[in-house]
């Protein structure tokens, strides 16, 4: 289970979170929604201890500062970054001795194998395209069979087979008991995983909704709704309308 | 230290692997070994003819570099700065379950290598040039990669990782370092007062007995002159209060807890030293650590099309810029243009090589800046440059026109001051200004060159190793040309010689450049 509990961040005077709360069950994909510079990379690099906060964070129950609850934790950035003198198969390697675990060589082959990295796990980290960088950054965070998973933004840069095979695991990982916490832009990517929706926005959560509560409600409409863009969407569209019917004139 | 250690371990091992498959390595290596030996011999001559390789001196040479670097390192570890983290690291890293004073422990382990070579190469020259005994210097090997990095290591955790110490404490320690270097500047200025300024005073100042009791840096200095200079009762109490130092802070620094809040500031640094990295390996300059760019507002009237966009582009960053088209460069020529009439004035003349002091010097400042290629450097690696429908010879002179004034300006700021003391015709002063421009746009045209016969199998620095060489031929040639035309006629002929030669080869070089250019759009 992942709790975000009154979390607030400054930088500087501004306010990028403002006592944000939230909790995600164990067995639950939850997803962190927000427009540009509302403050999910704020509160999702706090999750991962990348930032100072005031508030609470837990892990499985266990402050997400300490050396325990981080051994239960997993983190998939944005924007992965490789050693460039370690090839894949070290990077498993290095991240099984830093989380302690033991895998087999059987585990290793069966998710280089579902991720298309069999035969690029002698490459190097600075030999690897984007995609590829970004699926041994899933790799990696899978190898250490989490109970919490942060991913961002997950699905960028990954092609079609990648995506469709990290949908898999998500809902593998779901199903094992595995809280799930997603911060995405891509809606369409995200509407037959999530269980749970928090929409951000100025720092602040504005509102959480939960699958089995919303039968026939679109997320997308929602979340324009939620953080005020659904005018704004009518308004470039009418824009778009009458600029169209001006140049069909 | 498992998964560090394994860390540490394979990417170096990886890292010299692929060294080693490079043949530029060895061409470097050898470069590098030879300018060592070379440094080695010359500076042999240099301590000898100063009378000042003994062993004492050593101790010296160290107190001078513990003045640089003890209360700099202070300073950046109480800051939150100086520790090297890549955008790798923050990914795997600072996550994961590795104990944050690992991960401090780690950036530490990282300098460690070249920690050995410079003092190998200490250890090389205190035999050489200070006649230091062999034992002395095992002694001070281990001495400074065993305890004195320990140290450093224990300092670095307490302060950098600390986290009980508040910003207005971090505030107070590094008034402290200041205070101790005030300190020291106060025992050399009593020392100035005393004895007068010579070189005897400094060397009075290095082995002070005063200097040996300040405290952090004074202990470790007395440990130097235990070893290097023989026993004496104040470097003794030194090494004493350095031993009392070891252990607190050893002690202090293992019962610290860290729970990793030092990571916000690691992130912050490493984002910026990622950008810096990325600026300089395109050949600027403008991006420093820790300072980000400021721009102000600014407009330009995009009149021209075609190529003449780059130029009104650049335009547009330049006046935006704090200081303009200005940089490093203008600084430098600057303090050489006030350098040359004050010398000139206090030497009475520099005898028969005067006409030519402001090209000699001109030239130098142009050679040891070969690096800086600013904006150009940049509009090479850009794909925009490549895809603008104009010629290449018109993308070459748009995309190189406002360094070329810089470069005016810059000839302007060194040559005339110079030239009035000096009292040279309005002519030879003229020729000179040109001659600090040719050299500039020379610069600039052979980085397209080195990039033409080069590529990327040197990298950026074999790049610029070979930049400089050309323009080394090209400075050769141009002193031929000065000799021919002092031969001929005197003066203003040898700089009309000089000139011609370096347009020429300028115009070579920018027609490779520009056939470059061309080669790179059609490919």
């Amino acid at each position: 289970m992942l709790e975000v509990i009154g979390l607030s961040k400054k930088y500087g005077k501004t306010l990028a979170a403002d006592n944000v709360g939230f909790t995600v069950p164990d067995g639950k994909v939850g997803i962190l929604l927000g427009p540009n510079g509302a403050g999910k990379s704020t509160v999702i690099k706090s999750i991962a201890g990348l930032l100072r906060y005031k508030g609470t964070i837990r892990i499985q129950g266990m402050d997400s500062r300490t050396i325990e609850a981080k051994k239960h934790f997993a983190y998939v950035p944005e924007i992965p970054y490789m050693y460039e003198a370690l090839t894949v198969r070290e990077h498993i390697e290095f991240i099984t001795r830093a989380y302690g675990v033991e895998a087999s060589e059987e585990e290793i082959e069966s998710l280089f194998d579902k991720f298309d990295l069999t035969d690029k796990q002698n490459k190097l980290g600075n030999e690897l395209s984007k995609g590829m960088m970004q699926k041994v950054s899933i790799c990696c965070a899978l190898i250490t069979k989490p109970d919490v998973v942060l991913l961002d933004e997950p699905m960028v840069g990954l092609d079609p087979a990648a995506i469709k095979e990290l949908k898999a695991v998500i809902l593998n990982l779901r199903d094992r008991g595995c809280t799930v916490l997603i911060s995405t832009h891509m809606l369409e990517m995200v509407k037959e995983l999530w269980d749970v929706t928090f929409v951000m926005d100025k720092g602040h959560i504005l509102g959480t909704y939960a699958r089995e509560n919303l039968a026939n409600e679109d997320l997308e409409e929602l979340f324009f709704q939620v953080t005020g863009q659904a005018e704004k969407t009518e308004n470039a569209s009418v824009t778009e309308s009458d600029s169209t019917s001006v140049n069909g004139r | 230290m498992g998964a560090i250690g394994y860390l540490y371990r394979k990417t170096l091992l990886n890292r010299v692997r692929m060294a080693l498959r490079k043949p530029v390595t060895y061409f470097y290596a050898a470069l590098i070994l030879f300018y060592m030996i070379c440094l080695s011999f010359s500076l042999r001559t240099l301590t000898e003819n100063g009378g000042i390789d003994s062993p004492g001196s050593m101790a010296g040479v160290l107190t001078l570099f513990a003045f640089w670097l003890i209360p700099g390192n202070l300073i950046a570890y109480a800051k939150r700065k100086g520790l090297v983290y890549r955008n790798c690291d923050i990914h795997f890293m600072f996550p994961s379950p590795i104990s944050p004073k690992q991960v401090l422990l780690y950036a530490h382990l990282r300098t460690v290598p070249m920690q050995i070579l410079l003092n190998l190469f200490g250890v090389i020259c205190g035999n050489l040039m200070f006649h230091v005994p062999t034992w002395k210097l095992a002694v001070y090997f281990l001495f400074s990669l065993g305890v004195e990095n320990v140290l450093e290591c224990c300092v670095m955790l307490l302060l950098y990782g600390s986290e009980r110490l508040d910003e207005k404490q971090r505030g107070l320690i590094i008034k402290a370092a200041y205070g101790v270097l005030g300190i020291l500047a106060v025992i050399g200025v009593l020392m100035y007062l005393r004895e007068g300024l010579s070189f005897q005073t400094v060397i009075h100042f290095l082995h002070s007995d005063a200097v040996q009791l300040v405290p952090v840096i004074g202990w470790y200095i007395a440990v130097l002159h235990l070893l290097f200079t023989g026993i004496t009762t104040v470097n003794v109490v030194g090494t004493l209060l350095y031993c009392c130092l070891f252990v607190a802070v050893v002690i202090a620094a293992v019962r610290m807890k860290c729970t990793g809040a030092f990571y916000e500031d690691a992130v912050k640094f490493a984002e910026d030293y990622e950008e810096v990295l990325a600026n300089r390996r395109q050949g600027g300059t403008d991006k420093r650590l820790g300072r980000k760019q400021k721009y102000g507002k600014a407009s330009v009237r995009w009149k021209r099309t075609g190529a003449g966009a780059l130029f009104s582009r650049q335009l547009l960053e330049y006046r935006k810029s704090r200081f303009f088209i200005f940089d490093t460069s203008t600084v430098f020529a600057l303090a050489a243009g006030a350098v040359i009439p004050w010398l000139y004035i206090r030497e009475g003349g520099f005898g028969g090589f005067t006409p030519f002091v402001i090209p000699a010097v001109s030239a130098y400042l142009i050679f040891i800046f070969t690096a800086m290629n600013g904006k150009w450097a940049k509009e090479l690696k850009s794909p925009y440059t490549y895809m603008i429908p104009d010629s290449a010879f018109g993308k070459l002179v748009n995309a190189t026109a406002i360094q070329i004034i810089q470069s005016l300006v810059n000839g302007l700021l060194i040559t005339v001051p110079g030239a009035v003391v000096m009292g040279m015709s309005p002519v030879t002063t003229v020729l000179c200004v040109l001659a600090y421009v040719s050299l500039s746009a020379n610069k600039l045209y052979a980085l397209a060159v080195a990039e033409i016969v080069v590529g990327g199998t040197m990298g950026t620095f074999g790049k610029q190793l070979f930049q400089m060489l050309i323009q080394g031929i090209v400075i050769t040639a141009a002193i031929l040309g000065a000799v021919l035309g002092a031969m001929i006629g005197g003066i203003t002929p040898a700089y009309l010689f000089m000139d011609v030669f370096m347009i020429l080869f300028t115009f070579i070089f920018m027609l490779i450049a520009s056939f470059n250019f061309y080669r790179m759009e059609t490919a």
